[in-house]
C-alpha cells in the first residue's frame, strides 16, 4: 500500500514537473524570442543610428569643405578677374602676368610675411600658383620662388588640357624625396576675357587639402585616395595598407562618385565611406576617404548585449517562479483527482478481484453441476432399464425381486436428483429461459395434493388448504409446479409423525403469497439463514432423504420468476415458509384451458 | 623740315566721306555709359565711331597743350582719343574715388597708381611710339579707353553717322586709313590736289 502510494507521489509529481517544464518551455520560447527580436530590432537601430550619424557627420565636413571650396573658388574668380591679369593677358604682356599677379596675390600666398595668423586663414593661403595658357600648358613662371617652388613634372601636372570654363577641383601628390610626400589640393580657375567672354587662360592655385575627417572623440578620421595611394596620416600603416588595397575594386565596383564598406584589418573594424573630391575635373580623380571605427558601436552593441542577457535571465528567472507557482495551482486539482482516482481504483480492483474469484468459484460449482448431471443422467436411465429387465426375469427370487424394486425406486430418485442438478446448473449459466405467462395455481394445488396423497404416507399426515377457486400468476407452469412440489415435498419430509400441513394462498398488493407450514422440529437459528444455500441439509434430518438441493432450487426458481421465497417462520412446532409470485390478470379466454 | 613739304605749306587739299560703321552686335550689358565695349576679342567704341587718319611720311609737331583723358563716373571721357605721336595725356580724376589708371599695351605701359581728383599735378604720360593703347584702371575693371598714337597730324574722328571731313591735307599719293575697332583698320590709297575735296567712302 505504502508503495503505490509511492508511486502515486512520483505520479504526481512527474506531472507537476512536466507542466512546469512546459510552462517554462513555453514563457522562456516566449520570452527568449521577444527579447531577441528586441534586441535585434534595437542592434538594427543601433547601427542606423551610428550610420546615420557618421553619414550626417560626413555631410556637416563636406558642407564645410564646400563652404571651402566656394571660398577659395570665389577667392580665385576675384584674382581672375583682376585688371592687371586681364591685361596682361589681353594687352600682349605676359611677362608682367607673373609680376601682376605677384603683387595681387601676396597675402594669399603661403608667405611667412605679412600673413596675419588667423586659424583657418592658413588654409586658404597658396602653396603655390601657375598660370595655364589657351592651350591648358603652364606658363612658365619667371622666378619660381615667386609663384612657389614647384619640380618641372609636378609643374606639368597642373596642366588640364583644354581650359576648363569653370573652377576644377585637382588634388596631386608630390613625392618630396625619399619616403616623403605630400598632397596638394588644387584649384584651377578660369581666366575669361573681358572682350571675349572665352577662356583665355586660367591660373592654379595649389592649397594644403583641409584636415578631412572629424575629431578623433567623434570617431571619424579622414585621407585621401589618389593614384591608388591613400593618404592617411590618423591610420596606422598595416590598416592603412589593407584599406588602400580594399579601395581600388570598391571604387572600380562604385559608380565611380561616392559608396561605403564594412573593412576590418586586424582587430578593429570600420565603416569606410568614399566619395569623389573632384567630380567632372579634369585631373585625376581624388577620393575622400571617411573611415568610422566601429569599436564603439561594437561595444555600444556589447553592452546592449550583455544588458538583454542579464534582462533575460531575470525575466526567465521570474517566469521560472511564476510558472512554478502557476503549475503548483494547476496541478493541485489534478493531484486530488488523482488521489481519489487512486482510491477508486482501488477499491474497484479489490471489488473486481472478489468478483473475479466469486465467478470462477460459480463457474467452477456450475461446471460442475452440469458435468455431474450430465455424467450421471445416462448411467441413471441405463442403470433403470437393466433393474427393470431383470424384475421382468421370470427366474428370480421373490426376495430378490423386492430389493431390486427398492433399487428401481432408488433409480427415481437419482433421476430426480440429476434432473434437478442439471436445471440449477442451466441456470447457474444463464441458459435456462422461462416463458411467462398467465397460470392458475389453484389446479397446480390440487394436482399435487393428489400426488402428495397417492404417495406412501410415513408419517400420517393431516393436510388442510386454503386456496381460493382461481389464484392467477405469472410463471411458467412446470417450474412453477416444481416449486410448490419441493416446498411440499419438504414439508412432508420434515414433520412430525400425526402432523400436519397446511397450504394458504392470498392476494396481497399485485403479489401472490402462498405459505406452506408443517409441524416439526425448528431450524436452529444458525441453520436458518444457510437453508436456502445449496447442498445445506438441516442437521435434524440426517435419518431424511434428500440431497440439499430443493429449496434452493424453489428460491432460485421463485426469482427467477420475479419472486421470492423466504422462511416466515421457524418455531418449536411449526416452520412455515412464504413463496411469492406475481399476480397475473386471468386470461378470460383461456380461462378453461388451464 | 618745312622746305622738305612744299604742298604741305603751299597747298591744301581735302578728304570727306563716310565709314560705314559696324552695327554693334549688341549694346553694352550693365552701363549704357560704357565707351568700349569688347566682343568677341575686339574693342570697339561704343556708340561706333572712326578714327580717320592719313598715313604718310609727316613731320608730327606735338600739342603744347596735353591733351586729356578725364575719368567721370567710373568712365573714361572720351573713350577714344587720338593723338599724335609725342603727346602728352593728362588723366584728370573727377570722381570722389581713387583711379589706377595703366596701361599694359606694348605702345606704351604705364601705371599711373592710385591717386585722387586732388592729385596735382595732375597725373600724365607722354606718348611717343605710334599704336594702340588699351587704358584699364585697376580698381575699377570694367573702365577701358584707347588712344590711338598716330605718326600723323592729319586725323579725324568721325560724327556717330561715320561722316569725316579732313582739311588741310598736302597733296600727293597717300594712304588714307579708318580704324574702326581694335582689329580693323580700314585702308584706301588717295591721290590728293587742290582743288575740291576727295570723297573717300569706306569701305
Amino acid at each position: 500500500m505504502s508503495a503505490t502510494r509511492d508511486q502515486g507521489d512520483d505520479g504526481i509529481a512527474r506531472f507537476r514537473t512536466r507542466l512546469l517544464a512546459a510552462m517554462m518551455v513555453l514563457v522562456s520560447a516566449a520570452a527568449v524570442s521577444m527579447l531577441i527580436l528586441t534586441q535585434r530590432n534595437v542592434a538594427t537601430s543601433v547601427r542606423r543610428d551610428f550610420q546615420r550619424d557618421f553619414e550626417s557627420q560626413l555631410a556637416s565636413l563636406q558642407a564645410v569643405q564646400e563652404v571651402r571650396h566656394a571660398v577659395i573658388a570665389e577667392r580665385c574668380r576675384q584674382l581672375a578677374r583682376k585688371p592687371r591679369i586681364h591685361a596682361a593677358l589681353e594687352d600682349g604682356a605676359l611677362d608682367l602676368l607673373y609680376p601682376s599677379a605677384r603683387d595681387e596675390l601676396v597675402d594669399a600666398t603661403n608667405s611667412d610675411e605679412g600673413a596675419f595668423r588667423e586659424p583657418g586663414a592658413y588654409a586658404l593661403r597658396a602653396r603655390y600658383y601657375r598660370f595655364l595658357d589657351g592651350k591648358g600648358r603652364v606658363i612658365a613662371p619667371p622666378n619660381a620662388k615667386d609663384v612657389g617652388d614647384l619640380g618641372a613634372a609636378d609643374e606639368s601636372r597642373l596642366s588640364t588640357g583644354q581650359l576648363p570654363d569653370r573652377p576644377q577641383i585637382g588634388y596631386i601628390r608630390r613625392d618630396l624625396g625619399g619616403d616623403g610626400h605630400m598632397v596638394d589640393e588644387l584649384i584651377a580657375m578660369p581666366i575669361v576675357s573681358s572682350e571675349s567672354g572665352e577662356p583665355i587662360a586660367a591660373i592654379v592655385l595649389g592649397f594644403k587639402p583641409p584636415a578631412l575627417g572629424g575629431s578623433a572623440a567623434s570617431g571619424v578620421s579622414g585621407g585621401i585616395w589618389l593614384d591608388g595611394h591613400l593618404d592617411f596620416p590618423t591610420l596606422a600603416d598595416e590598416a592603412r595598407s589593407d584599406l588602400e588595397t580594399r579601395l581600388a575594386p570598391a571604387i572600380a565596383e562604385s559608380d565611380g562618385d561616392h559608396g561605403h564598406f564594412e573593412f576590418s584589418s586586424g582587430k578593429d573594424s570600420f565603416l569606410v565611406f568614399f566619395k569623389r573630391l573632384n567630380p567632372l575635373s579634369p585631373y585625376p580623380p581624388a577620393f575622400e576617404v571617411s573611415v568610422l571605427s566601429l569599436a564603439e558601436s561594437l561595444a555600444q552593441q556589447h553592452r546592449l548585449a550583455w544588458e538583454f542577457a542579464s534582462v533575460g535571465a531575470l525575466v526567465l528567472g521570474f517566469a521560472f517562479l511564476a510558472s512554478h507557482i502557476l503549475s503548483r495551482r494547476l496541478s493541485m486539482p489534478v493531484e486530488r483527482l488523482a488521489v481519489d482516482s487512486k482510491e477508486h481504483r482501488e477499491h474497484w480492483h479489490r471489488a473486481e478481484a472478489a468478483l473475479e474469484s466469486t465467478s470462477q468459484e460459480l463457474q467452477r460449482s456450475a461446471r460442475f453441476s452440469a458435468d455431474a448431471s450430465h455424467q450421471l443422467k445416462t448411467p441413471v436411465t441405463v442403470l433403470r432399464a437393466g433393474l427393470e429387465e431383470l424384475l421382468a426375469g421370470e427366474n428370480l427370487r421373490p426376495e430378490a425381486r423386492e430389493e431390486v424394486s427398492a433399487l428401481v425406486h432408488q433409480t427415481f430418485r437419482l433421476a430426480s436428483v440429476v434432473e434437478d442438478l442439471l436445471l440449477l446448473s442451466r441456470m447457474d449459466a444463464g441458459r435456462l429461459q422461462i416463458q411467462l405467462s398467465s397460470i392458475n395455481l389453484t389446479p397446480l394445488f390440487e394436482a399435487l395434493m393428489d400426488d402428495v396423497g397417492a404417495m406412501p404416507d410415513l408419517f400420517d399426515l393431516d393436510i388442510d388448504a386454503d386456496v381460493p377457486p382461481a389464484l392467477w400468476v405469472k410463471g411458467e407452469k412446470g417450474y412453477v409446479s416444481l416449486i410448490l412440489q419441493n416446498l411440499l415435498e419438504n414439508a412432508r419430509k420434515y414433520n412430525l409423525t400425526k402432523g400436519k400441513i397446511r397450504i394458504a394462498a392470498i392476494e396481497d398488493e399485485g403479489w401472490a403469497v402462498i405459505s406452506i407450514g408443517n409441524t416439526g422440529p425448528a431450524i436452529p437459528k444458525a441453520s436458518q439463514e444457510h437453508i436456502f444455500e445449496r447442498f445445506h441439509r438441516g442437521a435434524v434430518g440426517e435419518n431424511v432423504p434428500g440431497h440439499g438441493i430443493g429449496l434452493n432450487l424453489a428460491r432460485e426458481l421463485a426469482r427467477l420468476h420475479g419472486g421470492d421465497l423466504r422462511l416466515s417462520k421457524s418455531d418449536d412446532s411449526w416452520t412455515e415458509f412464504e413463496l411469492r409470485l406475481l399476480l397475473a390478470p386471468a386470461p378470460a379466454p383461456k380461462k378453461g384451458a388451464t | 623740315m618745312i622746305a622738305l613739304h612744299p604742298a604741305a605749306v603751299f597747298a591744301e587739299a581735302s578728304v570727306e566721306g563716310r565709314v560705314t560703321l559696324p552695327k554693334p552686335a549688341h549694346p553694352p550689358v550693365m552701363n549704357q555709359r560704357y565707351g568700349i565695349i569688347s566682343h568677341e576679342g575686339v574693342l570697339s567704341p561704343y556708340p561706333p565711331l572712326a578714327v580717320v587718319y592719313l598715313e604718310g611720311t609727316f613731320a608730327t609737331t606735338p600739342p603744347q597743350k596735353p591733351a586729356q583723358m578725364v575719368q567721370r563716373e567710373l568712365n573714361f571721357f572720351p573713350n577714344i582719343l587720338p593723338i599724335v605721336v609725342g603727346t602728352k595725356v593728362e588723366f584728370p580724376n573727377q570722381d570722389d574715388v581713387y583711379h589706377n589708371i595703366f596701361s599694359y599695351s606694348p605702345a606704351k605701359r604705364f601705371d599711373l597708381g592710385r591717386y585722387r581728383s586732388d592729385e596735382r599735378p595732375i597725373p600724365s604720360e607722354v606718348f611717343d611710339v605710334a599704336g594702340m593703347v588699351t587704358l584699364r584702371c585697376d580698381i575699377h575693371e570694367h573702365m577701358r579707353a584707347i588712344i590711338l598714337v598716330l605718326d600723323t597730324p592729319h586725323y579725324v574722328l568721325t560724327d556717330p553717322e561715320g561722316v569725316f571731313t579732313l582739311k588741310g591735307l598736302p597733296p600727293g599719293k597717300y594712304v588714307l586709313k579708318a580704324w574702326v575697332d581694335s582689329r580693323t583698320t580700314l585702308e584706301k590709297p588717295v591721290e590728293l590736289t587742290d582743288g575740291p575735296a576727295l570723297h573717300v567712302d569706306f569701305p
